[in-house]
């Protein structure tokens, strides 16, 4: 019997725990595992016959691999951190100018058109993909692209997310078409909504940084029991979450959605109001594939650093203006941010 | 360390730079907007896209009336909240609306958003 202590580097959340601890034990010789995700540490016993502590490492480390964790002999190291922000902090500076000047021209006024026409829809979501709350959108998906992306699974989940989006669109846009007012978020549950959804951002903001162990522990965690069951339902998590999340868009406050569907709800019928939905979402789809593929584009390990907390200050930013609008609507605060 | 500090400081200088140029253009207009009927004054403000003018004076010590009209309005703005007067709604996108002030006191200052909070109107009332 020996028993080995490895550092283990990608170790972010009990589900992850759980994934290592199952992973490590169907391993040769392996008896127990107890990883930790307070110290980012796994402490491996069994018997290994003569292997050498650096072989059962790398035995192990490459059984973990395919799931993004790797063992080694050294803490993980957060050195290099700052000076990705150098190069960081401006590229996102500069998107960030460049929104909040987009914004400024007011792309809608140049909607003119007086009749209503699916075209005109179409217009209007191409308009609402570069507007703030689908920044909200926008940073959702990224988030969730970019987490996909680190633990292998590439454009799948990303195509789920799509699928998602435009099938809820086309159907609850239907529903509302036939239902009518009954549908609508209430401008409170709305704001209640936003204000959840930003906090959600600026943690995601926070984890694509990356900066230290301590603020990892701010990352939403669920208790254990649930852990064990999202392990367990792991082989569909790739395509229901994204699907869900997908899904849940359409409910996220929005000014143009909400429009929409005002619209969609005039319309009295299921195929008009289920259209003009469609054509909607179709209108964000360029914009918003193009948020989910970049998050894949990034292959060097020495430009991912960068780019991973150049999108994380980005989501950060857009958090904070959404909470900021948020609260400033309920009429808690004064508004910071006015376009 | 040293070039991070240097480039969080340039990061700052574009964003700021950024709202500087979007808060510019906030004149505060003179009475353009306000007219006074039948001893009611009625304010009017055109909602698309954000709502113009941003700033208004007006009297105070008067029944008043806000129009907010839309046209075309299919952006977040058609959605507005007044959270002194706990009034909210969704504009139609294209009309004319009108909200119903009772006489404000010298100095107030009546402040609408659309829902999601990002555009807003400021009413000083003189």
């Amino acid at each position: 019997m020996e028993k080995h202590i490895f550092h283990i580097k990608g170790l972010h959340c009990t589900s992850c725990v759980l994934l290592t601890e199952q992973e490590l034990k169907e391993q040769q010789g392996v008896i127990k595992v107890v990883p930790s995700l307070s110290t980012h540490k796994v402490e491996v016993t069994g018997n290994f016959d003569g292997e050498g502590r650096e072989e059962v490492m790398r035995r192990l480390s490459a059984a973990l691999e395919p799931h993004g964790y790797s063992l080694s002999e050294d803490k993980e190291d957060y050195s290099i951190v700052w000076r990705d922000f150098t190069f960081a902090l401006p590229i996102a500076a500069i998107f960030i100018a460049f929104f909040v000047l987009l914004q400024k021209i007011g792309l809608i006024n140049f909607v003119t058109m007086s009749q209503m026409s699916l075209s005109t829809v179409f217009v209007i979501g191409l308009i609402a993909s570069v507007s703030s709350c689908m920044a909200v959108v926008g940073g959702l998906l990224f988030s969730l692209s970019a987490s996909f992306a680190k633990s292998g699974e590439k454009i799948r989940p990303q195509m789920y997310f799509h699928l998602g989006r435009l099938l809820s669109f086309f159907i609850l846009g239907g529903v509302i078409g036939i239902l009518g007012a009954s549908f609508k978020l209430t401008p409170l549950m709305s704001s209640i909504l936003s204000i959840g959804i930003a906090l959600i951002l600026l943690i995601l903001g926070i984890n694509l940084l990356n900066v230290s162990e301590n603020m990892r522990r701010l990352q939403p965690t669920f208790p254990k029991k649930f852990g064990l069951f999202v392990f367990r339902l792991k082989k569909y998590n790739y395509t229901l979450t994204p699907f869900l999340v997908g899904v849940a868009t359409f409910f996220l406050p929005c000014g143009f959605t909400q429009s929409m569907q005002l619209y969609a709800l005039s319309t009295g019928s299921f195929i008009s109001g289920a259209l003009v939905m469609l054509v909607f979402a179709l209108g964000t789809f360029p914009v918003l594939s193009l948020v989910s593929f970049s998050a894949l584009t990034i292959r060097k390990k020495s430009l991912s650093g960068v780019f991973f907390k150049t999108a994380g200050l980005i989501v950060i930013f857009f958090a904070i203006i959404n909470l900021a609008s948020s609260l400033a609507a309920l009429g808690l605060i004064n508004p910071l941010f006015m376009f | 360390m040293k070039a991070t500090i240097f480039s969080l400081f340039i990061a700052i200088l574009i964003i700021s730079g950024a709202f500087y140029i979007v808060g510019k253009s906030e004149v505060p207009s003179t009475a353009a907007n306000v007219t006074i009927e039948d001893g009611k004054q009625v304010i009017d403000l055109r909602v698309k896209g954000g709502y113009s003018p941003k700033i208004t004076q007006a009297k105070a010590n008067i029944p008043t009336t806000l129009k907010l009209k839309t046209n075309n309005t299919f952006d977040c703005s058609a959605s507005v909240v007044i959270p002194d007067l706990n009034y909210q709604t969704f504009l139609p996108s294209s009309g004319a609306t009108k909200v119903e002030l009772p006489p404000q006191a010298p100095g107030t200052t009546l402040r609408g958003l659309c829902s999601m909070g990002m555009f807003g109107f400021t009413v000083h009332f003189n």
